[in-house]
């Protein structure tokens, strides 16, 4: 009976968090603390207080107490991370762009980027038991996209047989709803998790037409499977479906004509993983890992006049890889892997949706940690990454820990990452339909389509760009990174870091060549450097049995050194507020656009067993959107969103033995700007309701 | 209503007043804003969709300009010396070569307009052969305008500056200041309708040299 209520309780709109509300955590001790294990850093199980490279470790406690329910709302509460809109929600990590950063699924890559970004709105949090989060150039251990770094989002392993259901139900009508069961019988685990998503969407304009967040339905199902063969080998399966429908009133303006179309969207993914462990001793194990994905995106848009609009993107992702771990002596430990993964697209936005487009990449890997003194860790690693379509990359990586006392602990490391040119950089075949007409061609196929168009007297004339159009190199960047962390007790921890990342061969849009009625046509190359650098400082204070106070703080400069040069050299020009030109100063420059040079945030955290509040402000300063002074380069002279703190709180409290409720608002003081965030949601509330039965595992 | 700002160069007054031996009596150089200067604005829009169609288009006529008298030249005095620029959509042309009968030409100067005080001696200037090569080079990012296709705005590049041969052989400096109605350039977020609507209204400054001298 307890049941049904329950569920006439959903029927009715309420919800629950996650299951991890009612979690008891040790007491005296501060999130993400030394003993924690982490994987990511280094690809195997690690403390996170010996990793030699800097992690942060996001746990479902933090998750569930933030009431987040995507990945996205929990990420922009991190020190360090933004989230970009446009093309779903990106993270920019380390001032670098979404594209430079490896999203991983229990250490498998997520696939299925449009414009270079992974929608983390595809992602639940419902069912991950923490995120670790790696920042600086980790390619010497994942390949390509690990340049800015790695996000790894590790779900649940059932640990007590549970059922778990919650529900939760907010401002536009928006509801998260997750059912957890786990269960194990002597060799066997299981796991079930299904979560369905669903918001009305809203638009900050008011009578506008077009929702800025579309009404959308989410649901992602994951099942996994785990068989113990002998005490020294395991098999793990896990496979996981998410699926998203979202349908959309759009009102397009063409030329001053104002066209309604309804749009249609569908994103399917598919993820399949089978493992199989072994140990062969204590020291030697080895690991076989089978992983496919695909990711089907497709979106068509029925307008009043003329042809519907279809976009067809999809990507199949099929990996192979295997790792040993060795322990060589008390000292060392070594692991080596190799793998090859096949990744193929089809898509409208090509030459022709059948024409299948393939990338192979054979790796190998290894990597080594070595202790020469009882305080000193040292690790150094590197990967070879051989592509079928492009030049191969070799990315090497150093780091060091060393414990000045056991309280103080300094870390260095020095890395290179790359991206491999994807198959939009190489393929693209896109023309706007809109105002402007400008058409966007992959490197592979500009020169073919150009030469093409011209024969057919569609190209009025060529840029000196188009001269420069060869075959793309892949990204690079190297990264240097060093940090202090102070630990005076279990109680307090401050740590600072430093980085520095300096990126070469960015492959950058060109204008190539025009069309008779003036429309652009655009390719990429390889043309552009960067760096990024900055400080990141995060603090935590435990105070009195309570209450938990914690800060994260980073200033970033991010730049390109040869706009400076020009700078120094006089060349770059703006306009004064006569609108005549002036010299510009190098002190007004401010390097890449949408980056802010401050981020801070501030959490109060009260918890007494399973009744808890937070309060979180979340500032960003203002960040550079739009070139407006024409000068090529981003300058104080241009237009600029302005910075803003948002606040954000939920309380949590028991109603019964198995129920727990969450209730929350988020950016309390309702900040706007229709202009730069035109998805930035105002004030929103939810509450959530969560149940969860756990019966011990009999052994 | 054209706004007219008068400004006397003091370098210019303090070498006439301080170097005695001066044969040549260098007359102090006017700067000029003109404001508004329609260029060929938008009368429709080109059938289909871009990026071959639904294109906006004027009448497709020049604005002529007369650097020398500060006025605008009928478009039945083109084919004389009456005129020095002319102005159709993004395209300006110098009253030479295939573009009218005059002496004129021009070029791009990177620079600021201040700190073109005196054309150098070996400046090469261009003239029309339109439209395989314009005095003034045609396109973004060529002479003195960069096209964002994304956001369907047109900005003068600071730090440009036409120096302008005008049709009877004298010199002139030509700075465009903006391409939009008032002189302000719409929001990137602002409607295409309104970034159409706006479009090829002129606002530049310009000195010109009555003297025939290549010092400003």
């Amino acid at each position: 009976m307890r049941f049904s209520g329950l569920i006439v309780g959903l029927f009715f709109g309420f919800t629950a968090a996650q299951g991890q509300v009612g979690k008891i955590p040790n007491a005296d001790t501060l999130y993400g603390s030394a003993n924690e294990i982490v994987v990511t850093a280094t690809r195997t199980e690690k403390k996170l207080g010996n990793v030699a490279v800097p992690v942060t470790l996001i746990s479902s406690k933090q998750i569930a107490q933030a009431g987040s329910v995507r990945l996205a709302d929990i990420l922009q509460e991190q020190a360090g991370l933004f989230i970009t809109t446009g093309f779903g929600a990106g993270v920019q990590m380390q001032g670098l762009n979404p594209d430079y950063t490896l999203i991983l699924l229990n250490g498998e890559p997520l696939v299925g980027r449009t414009a270079g970004i992974l929608d983390l709105n595809r992602i639940t949090v419902g069912n991950i038991k923490q995120i670790e989060i790696v920042k600086g150039p980790s390619s010497s251990l994942y390949g390509s996209e690990a340049m800015a770094g790695v996000i790894n989002i590790i779900t649940t392993t059932p640990i007590k047989n549970e059922l778990a259901l919650s529900a939760r139900y907010g401002s536009f009508n928006t509801s998260d709803v997750n059912a957890t069961f786990n269960f194990s019988k002597n060799k066997f685990t299981y796991q079930g998790f299904a979560n369905n998503y669903h918001t009305n969407g809203f638009s900050l304009r008011p009578n506008s037409q077009t929702s800025f967040v579309t009404p959308i339905n989410r649901f992602t199902q994951q099942h996994q499977l785990g068989y113990q063969i002998s005490d020294k080998t395991k098999l793990l399966g896990s496979v996981r479906f998410n699926r998203e429908r979202i349908t959309n009133e759009i009102a397009v303006e063409n030329n001053g004509v104002i066209v309604n179309s309804q749009g249609k969207e569908s994103n399917d993914d598919a993820n399949f993983s089978a493992t199989l462990m072994h140990k062969f001793s204590n020291s030697v194990k080895t690991s076989a890992k089978l992983y496919a994905t695909t990711f089907a995106s497709e979106q068509e848009l029925a307008t009043t006049s003329g042809a519907p609009y279809t976009d067809y993107f999809k990507q199949h992702f099929l990996r192979f890889e295997t790792q040993t771990d060795v322990v060589v002596s008390k000292n060392l430990e070594t692991s080596i892997g190799a793998g090859y993964l096949i990744d193929r697209a089809n898509s409208t936005r090509y030459d022709k949706r059948e024409s299948t487009k393939e990338n192979s990449v054979g790796y190998a890997f290894f990597q080594s940690e070595w202790k020469p003194l009882e305080k000193l860790v040292v690790i150094g690693g590197a990967r070879y990454d051989h592509n079928a379509l492009f030049a191969a990359a070799f990315s090497p990586k150093l780091a060091l820990k060393y414990s000045i006392t056991n309280k103080i602990n300094v870390k260095a490391s020095v890395g290179r990452g790359f991206k491999a040119p994807d198959f939009r950089q190489l393929y693209l075949n896109f023309t706007n339909t809109a105002a402007g007409g400008y058409s966007v061609f992959g490197a592979i196929e500009a020169q073919k389509i150009i030469t093409a168009l011209k024969g057919l007297g569609q190209i009025a004339s060529i840029e000196q760009d188009y001269y420069s159009l060869a075959a793309l190199q892949p990204e690079f960047s190297t990264g240097y990174h060093a940090s202090f962390d102070y630990t005076p007790s279990q109680k307090h921890n401050v740590s600072v870091s430093l980085f520095y990342n300096n990126i070469n061969n960015l492959i950058d849009s060109r204008l190539v060549a025009y069309r008779p009625g003036g429309a652009q046509i655009f390719s990429y190359l390889n043309v552009k450097t960067a760096f990024t650098k900055g400080v990141e400082l995060n603090t935590n204070h435990k105070i009195g049995k309570y209450y938990l106070m914690s800060s994260g703080y980073q200033f970033l400069l991010s730049g390109d050194a040869s706009e400076l040069d020009k700078i120094e050299e006089g060349k770059v020009f703006t306009r004064d507020e006569n609108g005549y030109s002036r010299r510009l100063y190098a002190s007004e420059y401010v390097g890449l656009p949408n980056r802010s040079k401050h981020q801070f945030n501030l959490k109060l955290q009260y918890q007494k067993e399973q009744v808890f509040a937070t309060l979180r402000a979340l500032y960003r300063s203002s960040w550079y959107v739009t070139d407006t002074d024409g000068n090529g380069l981003y300058n104080t002279n241009d237009s600029k969103a302005l910075g803003f703190v948002q606040f954000n709180a939920t309380i949590g409290l028991p109603l019964t033995k198995n129920i727990t409720m969450q209730a929350g608002c988020n950016n309390i003081f309702n900040y706007r700007d229709a202009i730069n965030m035109p998805n930035f949601m105002g004030r929103t509330g939810f509450i959530s309701i969560n149940y969860s039965i756990k019966q011990s595992i009999e052994k | 209503m054209k706004k007219i700002i008068y400004t006397f160069f003091a370098f210019l007054l303090f070498a006439a007043c301080t170097k005695e031996n001066n044969t040549t009596k260098v007359e102090p150089v006017v700067s000029k804003t003109v404001k508004d200067l329609p260029a060929d604005t938008i009368i429709g829009i080109t059938p289909g969709v871009p990026p071959l169609g639904g294109m906006p288009f004027g009448a497709g006529k020049y604005t002529f300009y007369s650097l020398e008298r500060g006025v605008i030249v009928p478009s039945t005095d083109s084919a004389t010396n009456k005129w020095d620029i002319a102005f159709r959509g993004t395209a300006i042309i110098t009253n030479s070569g295939n573009g009218g009968p005059g002496a004129g030409g021009g070029f791009v100067f990177v620079g600021l307009f201040e700190d073109l005080k005196t054309i150098h001696s070996d400046s090469t200037f261009r003239t029309e052969n339109i439209p395989t090569s314009y005095a003034i080079p045609f396109g973004s990012n060529r002479g003195w305008y960069v096209y964002d296709g994304l956001k369907n705005l047109v900005t003068p590049i600071p730090g440009r500056v036409l120096v302008i041969r005008t049709a009877t052989g004298k010199f002139a400096k030509v700075e465009i200041l903006n391409y939009y109605k008032g002189g302000v350039t719409p929001a990137a977020t602002a409607s295409d309708n309104v970034k159409m609507r706006e479009q090829r209204y002129y606002t530049f400054r310009y000195s010109y040299q009555p003297n025939g001298s290549k010092s400003f």
